[in-house]
């Protein structure tokens, strides 16, 4: 199986503090793979140092074997990697409609020129955008939503149609942000079924961010976990859960208790 | 209850000051004649004693002690049982609180005016013969109690007209806006307008052609009001796609302006340089000139933060003014007196040089440029613009190349402004340093903000209120700039959005109307 | 600015043509300087001085207003675009207290004539005071509503606010220059005369007056914003509004008061630039207001001790400028201008460095 991204030693600093503290990680083409650790632990800046937000003071980064360490982030993108935001981050005041296609954006290719002459390509490339991010609509289950202003949207749409504006660009590979914060029980359920759905049904890998144990240990494939920026831990659920170190992380050092699957509920 | 007339003070000492403020800058003596023009009694006789002017001043100041009753009593809750009580109240306590800064001011003023003072050293609009005619031919201290007493009462009659004019608390207040706002959009010509966009095509179709119709019957003075007005509607759109799409503030657009002016001036005028050319080859290579300054300005600047990037493009706004005035490239560029004898565009060999000819010209261009901006606002550039300014980090996680978009606005933008000018530069016949101050920046900025950022009806209605009204108003002229200002502050504090928002502006910044919940908020639910 | 520092791995080529042109600029500069002193002096070394002198004292107005600034900046992430407009003010509260003095009889002559330094004293307290107060309602009026509003709109506002305040000004006072009457004791032009190079240089009373007040006035400020519970105060707004709020800190009045020091500053500034420099009419705020903002950021907004350094060094260079540089003296304002654009273009940082932090992801 090919490996679809690779960091070596990825590290980045900021002033006195080691964010991401070398760390290795191969994630497998079409596999979901999350990344757990305590709040604080850097996961989201290591995102931020592959999608090119942040550039990396040392290591290594390898999108299917090419080297992208220190792209900017509309080239992380040209690539053919998305990612969704921690504090959902649409285009507020815009539709749902817009902000597809805006995510769109890199797979179009109209410039000002022919915009403003209005040339039947950019008619058509219009209409195809359109027509794509209608399906894109559906697909996350918010069909007849599109214009309507994202800010009105309620949480849990507003959050799926953060996940249809990554997949306009096409990626292979979807980084996703804590997906399932601030949700019920049933919202949390649901989205959990989305996101083996978006791999099974197109074929995109995904990393997870995720602090809901219960979403981490049912559908990924293998977990990383982060602590103080570092790698403590990496393997199947199964043995992260019984990982003492990855206890002593969440826990405190000294705490027994253990982290029982509740895998067998999202079959 | 103590409270409720504290507001009732306040407002009552800000409309004193005010008064006298309008005391000291003479506008008391403009509007005495203003009033004497819409009531036409310049030559009536004496009234009680007071000339004709002196009868308006009173009758302005009364209006004015009326409206500081209304407010003063408007904020009064309603006491049930006694609703024209405390009103009345309210408003005396404003009338008293109006009348006792300006009767002391009164006071004062006339008994050093009485001394022989000569106050207008110091203060230019207190000439003897207006502080005699605002002390209404009175003593000094007679004058003042005259007026503390009749602001006091002004501002009880005010606290009555509050309460007939049903104002009361904000709840009633609230409830007759809805009602007016309601009864107006139930008009059924607004209702067919709303319902059929046929129907508002041919309503456009139908002001448009009153437009075009207009320079026709229009005299030479309205004809040239009217091209200016459409030259800043030009600026205005052209600025629009800068500020109002793309979020950038640039306070040096005059630059851009300037740089097409100067290329009709200096192509086409026979000195400095002798080239002469025709005005329509000026224009395409003026629009082409001004975009790539607006690329060599911009590319270095569109990295920064947004307050540094208006001050540093009112930087490169002063720094080709004063290049441009410069004694030392004045072999280059005409000096501080300018090119004179710039050409006029010719229709085929007849040279256009009349207002009428240019109205056209100048709606010819507007069209086009509005054309332009409503195509480039519904394409692939418009969104990514507008994404860039909702949330810049993440639109170039959507591959937006935010720098090159950000040029590309910038440069758009000054191409309509270098065609502005060069149709500017054109039609005055004349082009120098002066016209390209730091007010014609502002002035253009104000237009966008004022009308409405993004929105091309509202570029337009900012263009008429800024650069229209004050032509209509003449007799105002000398108040103009100082409204100006004042006038900024009170639409950032009043209508932030502008006149005529585009939807969008309007959610962003709309602070009246509750704030809609964002995703932080609904997570709490 | 998403992509953090630090990292040298990419060099985008914008940095390329930075250190390029940086390079270029100071070879250009220490070329310049070299010929002027050294090459083919042009000016002797007595008009070196009084460009110096001229330049220390415009140098030390400058810093005052530039402090106003840069408290503005730092606690509201404002530019306050009618501060220049506050040192007019003080400027008129000034002129019109010397007027006064001059118009009242003291034993024969006029009480500032019999007590030039009581009077040269009550101008700086009226105009300081009269400034300090528009600064107050300045505040309340046209900043305090915006305050959660998008930046462009209190900007706006201010801008709206400059422009009504230099009106206002024309419309009361009529737009023609007003001479600042000086007790005969402080007469612009005079001073002490030194002898260097064989000729004569003048240093003048006031210039000395300007000098030694400015660097009263920051030192106290200084002391206010270091060692003072205000000063405490406002720096913790500065840093962080919500948490200082919690911290139990009255923010709104800290921000007033900040306006009102910031205006009483540029008050004082407004004076001294009445009693050096003579002239004060409704603009006269304008363009120091701009060069002083430019001595803010030179010296890195934020910081007070940046923006004292920023206004001394842009006095100067303003003075020595167009003799070094060899243009003309129509210029020098250009000079400001093109050092406002190049330090916010190169260095926006400023040469003491921000002291503000960056948006983060």
């Amino acid at each position: 199986m090919t490996v679809a991204l690779e960091t070596r030693g990825l590290t980045k600093t900021f002033g006195g503090l080691t964010a991401v503290n070398a760390v290795d990680l191969s994630i497998q083409e079409h596999s979901i793979f999350s990344v757990i650790g305590p709040n604080g632990s850097g996961k989201t800046t290591f995102y931020n140092c592959i999608t090119g937000f942040y550039e990396p003071d040392s290591g290594e980064i390898l999108f299917f074997e090419k080297p992208m360490t220190g792209l900017p982030p509309d080239q992380v993108t040209a690539r053919g990697i998305s990612r969704t935001y921690q504090n959902i981050r649409l285009f507020a005041n815009m539709s749902a409609i817009e902000n597809i296609l805006v995510g769109e954006h890199s797979r179009m290719r109209a410039n000002w020129f022919e915009a403003i002459l209005l040339t039947p390509r950019v008619v058509r490339e219009e209409k195809a955008a359109v027509e794509k991010a209608r399906q894109l609509l559906s697909f996350v289950g918010l069909a007849g939503l599109g214009d309507q202003q994202a800010r009105n949207l309620p949480y849990g749409a507003q959050r799926r149609l953060e996940i249809a504006r990554a997949l306009a660009s096409q990626p292979t590979m979807l980084l996703l942000d804590e997906p399932t914060a601030g949700m019920n029980p049933n919202e949390t359920h649901e989205m959990t079924l989305f996101i083996r759905r978006l791999r099974d049904e197109l074929g995109i890998t995904i990393m997870l961010i995720e602090h809901d144990m219960r979403v981490v240990m049912g559908i990924s494939e293998r977990i990383a976990v982060l602590d103080y920026g570092a790698k403590i831990a990496e393997g199947t659920p199964a043995e992260i859960q019984g990982n003492p170190h990855v206890i002593e992380a969440y826990l405190g050092s000294g705490a027994a208790s253990g982290i029982k699957p509740v895998a067998r509920q999202l079959e | 209850m103590k409270t409720l007339f504290r507001n009732s003070l306040k407002t009552g000492i800000v409309f004193g000051i005010i008064t006298v403020f309008l005391f000291l800058i003479g506008f008391t003596g403009t509007a005495a004649n203003l009033l004497a023009d819409l009531l036409h009694n310049e030559s009536a006789g004496l009234f009680l004693g007071l000339t004709p002017l002196m009868l308006n001043t009173a009758i302005f100041l009364g209006l004015i002690g009326l409206w500081a009753g209304v407010s003063g009593a408007s904020r009064e809750q309603d006491i049930p049982g006694d609703p024209f009580g405390a009103a009345a109240l309210g408003g005396a306590i404003a009338g008293v609180a109006h009348g006792l800064p300006v009767g002391a001011a009164v006071w004062l003023i006339g008994g050093l005016n009485e001394q022989g003072v000569a106050m207008s050293t110091y203060l230019a609009e207190l000439l003897p013969a207006a502080v005699h005619q605002f002390l209404l031919g009175l003593a000094p201290m007679t004058a003042g109690i005259f007026y503390l007493l009749f602001l006091t009462t002004a501002g009880a009659a005010g606290g009555l007209l509050n309460r007939v004019l049903g104002r009361g608390s904000r709840k009633t207040r609230a409830a007759i806006r809805n009602r007016l706002r309601e009864s107006v959009e139930s008009l059924p010509v607004l209702q067919s307008l709303r319902k059929s966009t046929a129907g508002r095509y041919a309503v456009y179709g139908v002001l448009l052609a009153g437009l075009l119709l207009l320079p026709l019957v229009a005299g030479q003075y309205w004809n040239y009001t009217i091209g200016t007005v459409g030259i800043y509607v030009l600026l205005g759109l052209g600025l629009n796609i800068v500020v109002g799409l793309a979020g950038l503030l640039d306070l040096g657009y005059v630059a851009f302006f300037a740089i097409g002016a100067y290329a009709m001036a200096l192509l086409t005028a026979p000195t400095p340089h002798h080239l002469m050319w025709n005005f329509w080859l000026v224009i395409p290579i003026g629009i082409v000139l001004a975009a790539v300054t607006g690329i060599l300005l911009g590319a270095p600047v569109l990295r920064m933060r947004g307050d540094y990037l208006a001050i540093v493009t009112l930087g490169f706004g002063e720094i080709i003014r004063i290049l441009s005035k410069s004694d030392d490239l004045s072999d280059f560029t005409g000096g501080p007196r300018g090119v004179p004898a710039v050409a006029p565009p010719d229709f085929f060999g007849l040279p256009i040089n009349n207002a009428i000819g240019f109205v056209y010209l100048i709606f010819l261009a507007v069209l086009l440029v509005i054309f332009v901006t409503n195509r480039l606002q519904n394409s692939r550039v418009g969104r990514a613009w507008e994404a860039m300014r909702e949330d810049e980090t993440v639109s170039r996680a959507m591959g937006i190349n935010t720098l090159l978009q950000k040029l590309l606005a910038f440069a758009i933008g000054a191409a309509f402004a270098g065609l502005g000018g060069a149709l500017f530069a054109s039609r005055n016949q004349f082009t120098g340093p002066e016209d390209f101050n730091l007010m014609v920046s502002i002035n253009v900025v104000a237009v966008v903000i004022v009308g409405g950022m993004g929105s091309i009806p509202g570029v337009i209605a900012g263009a008429l209120v800024l650069k229209g009204l004050p032509e209509m108003l003449r007799q105002l002229e000398d108040y103009r700039v100082m409204v100006f200002g004042a006038l900024l502050v009170v639409m950032m504090l009043w209508r932030p959005a502008g006149l005529i928002p585009s939807s969008r502006r309007k959610m962003e910044i709309g602070r009246d109307a509750g704030l809609v919940e964002t995703a932080e908020e609904g997570r709490g639910k | 600015m998403p992509i953090a520092k630090g990292s040298a791995r990419r060099v985008k080529p914008y940095q390329i043509i930075q250190t390029i042109t940086g390079i270029a600029f100071t070879l250009y500069l220490l070329w310049r300087l070299y010929t002027v002193l050294i090459g083919s002096p042009s000016y002797g070394a007595d008009t070196w001085a009084r460009f110096i002198i001229a330049g220390s004292i415009l140098g030390s107005v400058y810093a005052l207003i530039a402090i106003g600034y840069t408290l503005v900046y730092g606690i509201l992430r404002m530019i306050n675009f009618a501060h220049g407009d506050i040192m007019m003010i003080g400027a008129f509260g000034g002129y019109f207290t010397l007027e006064a003095t001059k118009n009242i009889p003291v034993g024969g002559t006029t009480f500032s004539e019999s007590f030039p330094f009581l009077a040269i004293l009550a101008a700086f307290l009226v105009g300081v005071s009269i400034a300090a107060l528009s600064g107050y309602f300045l505040e309340k009026i046209a900043y305090r509503p915006l305050r959660g509003a998008p930046r462009l709109v209190p900007l706006i506002s201010a801008i709206g606010a400059s422009i009504f305040l230099e009106n206002a000004a024309q419309l009361l006072f009529g737009a023609q220059r007003r001479d600042y009457a000086n007790p005969t004791v402080l007469t612009r032009g005079e001073g002490w005369t030194l002898s260097i190079n064989g000729a004569n240089v003048i240093l003048p009373y006031t210039g000395v007056l300007t000098v030694v007040l400015s660097v009263l006035l920051m030192i106290a400020l200084y002391l206010l914003v270091m060692r003072t519970r205000l000063g405490r105060s406002m720096r913790a707004v500065a840093e962080n509004k919500q948490v200082a709020a919690l911290m139990g800190i009255d923010v709104d009045g800290v921000i007033s008061r900040t306006f009102i020091i910031s205006g009483a500053l540029a008050g004082a500034a407004g004076v001294m630039w009445g009693i050096h420099l003579g002239l004060v009419y409704h603009f006269v705020g304008f363009i120091p207001g701009i060069k002083a903002f430019t001595a803010a950021v030179l010296g890195g907004i934020g910081s007070v001790p940046g923006a004292m350094l920023g206004g001394l060094f842009l006095g100067l260079v303003e003075s020595l400028g167009p003799a070094v540089l060899g243009i003309s003296f129509q210029l020098k304002d250009v000079i400001a201008f093109g050092i406002l654009v190049l330090v916010l273009i190169f260095r926006p940082t400023g040469i003491v460095g921000e002291v503000l932090t960056e948006e983060k992801v």
